[in-house]
């Protein structure tokens, strides 16, 4: 056995590029479209402002029921029709709701890209939503999201956002609603979601090869009968830290496990902080390598994972860590994990970590972005947060070029966690006296 | 307007192949792309965990996580650190049939990625310790508890594979393993099993992307050339299955899920056979999308189930009779009883109302969108090739497999679901909310 001792040296690198961005005015609506030469799938998705931020209060989950109810038919087929039409083509409708956006999306070869686009724009735009449909929709809502939150992960998530937003606000509130706001989402509430949100021209993301494409005909496809003006963007909440740490518990019995979100509030996706942010980040909850995942995971062996990140939409952020522990090291597993954080907002990051972090992220805007369906992804970010057409080119300087002091300072302004909110799903009757024992923060029970 | 239709493909594989063998028996498949800047590095090993012994269940799983804890020029943290430290992505997988571990890199990191991978091939047995592999071991059973034990229904999988196979069977026990074997896991063991597995005969190493075969197999010779292959690598033990179960078996769990589901599963061919190409139509007629038979009759139509968890699918396995799993979930205030009626009707309706040729047709088109989407990336092209040249010894073979879904005949299904879905063979898993704790409170 011989084995080469040293480890080679890095060849070449090609010069990044992202694909070839085209804007296209077509009506009231535009189509962004990248450039993907020979590939054979292709991806369009509308956007439209009409995420669940533009739910009322009391309203949560409309959105989410609207973009089911879309595929119960339209003015021209029925629900099996539309379904039937669509998978002939090899496509699926994907939906989704974010705070930010609603998007409804196709993938298929490109030749069918047309025909596609054409059922996608008729189920957004003209579904038929016929009031027994959206009432039998809402209720397999219910019981779809009760069937999530028998899962762990979903209540503790609403705990630790009703304690950073509040529960009397809608970013308070989980983002799909919960099985009690579904449920008393109204079949008018349905339909005016629709009218208000969905009738103005948005914007239709395409991926592809271009080549084969015509994209003005798209266009009209999907911002055909469509009116209004864009909406304005409104400001950020701005971030609040609270005095002291809270612990939260959410009860679930003979759990093997205790599920931990915990998380403060953040800056919005826009602010001038983004990069050396996400890097500080990235080193203490991000990569494998990271601080929490080398600690937790690979020295502790607490957990199969465990991750750490902002997550940051247009009116607001959040520092979110995220884990599953056995039950019986609950108390450490806590401890170390805020110990971590400490540490990184007092002491900073070191270069040889700042390295891995640096280069990973600015791997993964090529790595990452191989697909039809990823190219998209990254222009509704350009789109939702209204980047340059060269901003990836320009993220991944800025990401290469990011500094030990200006990482260490951005972790410093950005991480909190003497006012971080601590919640943990498990079998509290095991688990509650140690977390008393331990002083981790004041204790109190969720109520969901 | 005339619908358009999905074209048919000549080759589900118009990119370029190229294959050479080492000497000491390493097989390297090279498929050259230029469109991207990053290329993927993948290798299957022969080796899964059909082929663990009773009383070693796990260990091939285990034995992956301990690949990535160092070997000999590499230390530990040293292979999760060059890899993402240098913009690329890695995992590995465990399956009963083999063990596949892949890194997409920036084309740049091809060489670290090939020396890294030799590295581990060649070098691991030295480097493990009691320490790694204690570490590791509690990170496994916490993925246990994580992905089987503390979820809804989690323990499906777990349940139906000594249901649908036999005592002794390769198939009989689930890849994770029992939390028994894993505390009785010790360090010679695994050192024993790097020596009897991780061989270059014993593998296939694949490259895709922005790289050229020349490259690649010169690259390859350097880094794995010198390597010894293993002159006496033990088979698995035979997953001959003399036909059809005759028996139906049945398991209901009662616990702590939400609501009732039910899982039919049956043993049909092995992925890779004709009979498996029709089978996997066959799901994809049943299941897939909202147009399939189980959604238009149980979800939209007589509304028993869940629009959200209704599905049918093979699970593709290549060393025996792999199942298909047909399964759905009861809608609020519907029992267990009314849920497995209305599913049995849509399995037996099958033969007694034969698939459409527009029934035909959208599976077609389903599964020629998910093949495509499979080979978009680098990555997704790399696995596909070294599956298709460990299991059937040429990569080339990939190119068969789209046609001839798209070659499945209605009468190619009513003969495959005619014997391999009778009642008779049907394995039966139901959960059943437990009435002191109806799911969970809301």
């Amino acid at each position: 056995m011989t084995l080469v001792a040293s480890r080679p040296e890095t060849g070449p690198a090609r010069p990044y590029a992202f694909p070839a961005v085209v804007r296209t005015a077509v009506g009231g609506g535009t189509v962004v479209a990248a450039h993907m030469p020979g590939q054979l799938l292709a991806t369009a998705t509308l956007l439209l402002d009409a995420g669940a931020a533009r739910e009322p209060l009391g309203g949560e989950g409309t959105a989410a029921i609207l973009a089911k109810a879309l595929e119960e038919g339209t003015r021209s087929l029925d629900s099996a029709g539309f379904a039937v039409a669509l998978e002939r083509l090899g496509a699926e409708l994907s939906t989704s709701v974010e705070w930010d956006a609603l998007r409804v999306g196709v993938s298929v070869p490109v030749d069918l890209l047309p025909a596609a686009v054409e059922l996608l724009a008729s189920a957004a735009r003209t579904p038929k939503l016929d009031p027994t449909d959206v009432s039998r929709v809402r209720a397999d809502e219910v019981t779809a999201l009760r069937m999530e939150w028998a899962q762990p992960g979903p209540r503790a998530d609403a705990a630790l956002r009703a304690d950073l937003f509040g529960a009397d606000g809608r970013f308070g509130r989980p983002l799909h609603g919960d099985p009690t706001s579904v449920a008393a989402v109204t079949v008018e509430d349905v339909l005016a979601f629709h009218r208000d949100w969905m009738l103005r021209a948005g914007v239709l993301l395409v991926a592809g090869d271009l080549d084969k494409m015509d994209l003005a005909a798209l266009g009209a496809t999907a911002f055909g009968g469509t009116s209004g003006s864009p909406l304005p963007v409104e400001e950020p909440l701005g971030v609040t830290i609270p005095a002291g740490r809270r612990t939260i518990l959410v009860d679930r019995p003979d759990s093997v496990q205790s599920t931990l979100r915990l998380g403060h509030r953040a800056p919005h996706r826009a602010h001038p902080d983004y990069v050396t942010m996400s890097l500080a980040a990235t080193v203490l909850g991000g990569a494998f390598t990271s601080r929490l995942n080398h600690l937790i995971r690979e020295v502790k062996g607490y957990t199969y994972g465990i991750r750490g990140e902002f997550g940051m939409s247009r009116r607001f952020g959040r520092f979110l860590v995220s884990s599953a522990v056995q039950t019986a090291v609950t108390v450490p597993a806590l401890a170390e994990t805020v110990g971590e954080i400490t540490r990184t907002r007092l002491d900073g990051v070191t270069e040889d970590e700042l390295d891995v972090a640096r280069r990973w992220r600015a791997g993964q805007l090529t790595v990452d972005m191989q697909t039809p369906g990823s190219i998209a992804s990254a222009l509704a970010t350009l789109v939702i947060h209204d980047l340059p057409d060269d901003y990836y080119e320009k993220l991944r300087r800025q990401l290469l070029e990011a500094t030990v002091d200006a990482v260490s300072a951005a972790a410093a302004e950005h991480l909190h966690p003497e006012g971080m909110t601590l919640v943990i799903e498990g079998d509290t009757a095991i688990i509650r006296d140690d977390l008393a024992a331990a002083d981790i923060g004041d204790i109190t029970d969720a109520t969901i | 307007m005339t619908s358009p239709s999905v074209p048919v493909a000549q080759t589900g594989y118009p990119w370029p192949i190229e294959t050479a063998r080492l000497d000491n028996g390493l097989r390297v498949v090279v498929s050259e792309d230029r469109s991207s800047p990053v290329v993927c590095v993948n290798l299957w090993y022969d080796v899964g965990s059909r082929h663990e012994p009773p009383g070693q269940t796990g260990f091939a799983h285990l034995f992956e996580h301990l690949m990535f804890e160092g070997s000999v020029h590499v230390q530990k943290t040293e292979h999760m650190r060059y890899v993402q430290g240098n913009g690329g992505s890695l995992n590995a997988t465990t399956n009963p049939d083999r063990t596949n571990y892949f890194e997409t890199m920036p084309s740049e990191h091809l060489e670290l990625a090939l020396w890294l991978e030799a590295d581990r091939m060649g070098g691991l047995v030295p480097a493990l310790t009691q320490e790694t592999l204690d570490n590791q071991r509690e990170v496994v059973k916490n993925e246990r508890r994580q992905r089987y034990e503390n979820v809804p229904y989690g323990d499906a999988w777990l349940r139906l594979l000594p249901l649908l196979y036999p005592e002794g069977h390769p198939y009989h026990h689930a890849t994770i393993g029992s939390m028994e074997d894993l505390n009785a896991a010790g360090l010679d063991m695994f050192k024993a099993f790097h020596r009897q597995y991780y061989a270059p005969n014993n593998a296939v190493l694949t490259v895709v992307g922005d790289a050229s075969p020349a490259e690649v197999f010169a690259l390859a010779d350097k880094y794995f050339g010198a390597l010894d292959p293993i002159s006496d690598i033990p088979a698995a033990p035979h997953g001959h299955l003399p036909g059809p179960a005759t028996e139906p078996v049945r398991e209901t769990v009662t616990g702590n899920v939400p609501a009732p589901r039910i899982y039919l599963s049956h043993r049909t061919h092995p992925f890779g056979t004709a009979g498996y190409d029709a089978v996997t139509v066959l799901a994809t007629v049943l299941g897939g999308g909202r147009g399939s038979r189980l959604y238009q009759r149980l979800a939209d139509g007589s509304r028993i189930a869940q629009p959200d968890y209704v599905g049918a699918y093979g699970v593709d396995l290549a060393h025996a009779p792999a199942p298909l799993i047909v399964t759905a979930t009861a809608k609020d205030g519907v029992d267990a009883e009314t849920l497995e009626a209305g599913l049995i009707e849509v399995l037996d309706s099958v033969v007694t109302e034969p698939v459409t040729e527009a029934e035909l047709e959208r599976a077609k088109a389903l599964l020629t969108t998910s093949w495509w989407r499979q080979l978009s990336t680098v990555g997704g092209r790399a696995d596909t090739l070294g599956r298709y040249a460990t299991q059937f010894g040429d990569p080339g073979s990939a190119g068969y497999r789209l046609p001839a879904w798209q070659a499945v005949t209605p009468d190619d299904i009513t003969d495959v679901a005619a014997q391999t879905l009778r009642s008779s063979s049907r394995v039966t898993l139901t959960y059943l909310p437990n009435p002191a704790h109806p799911g969970e409170p809301s």
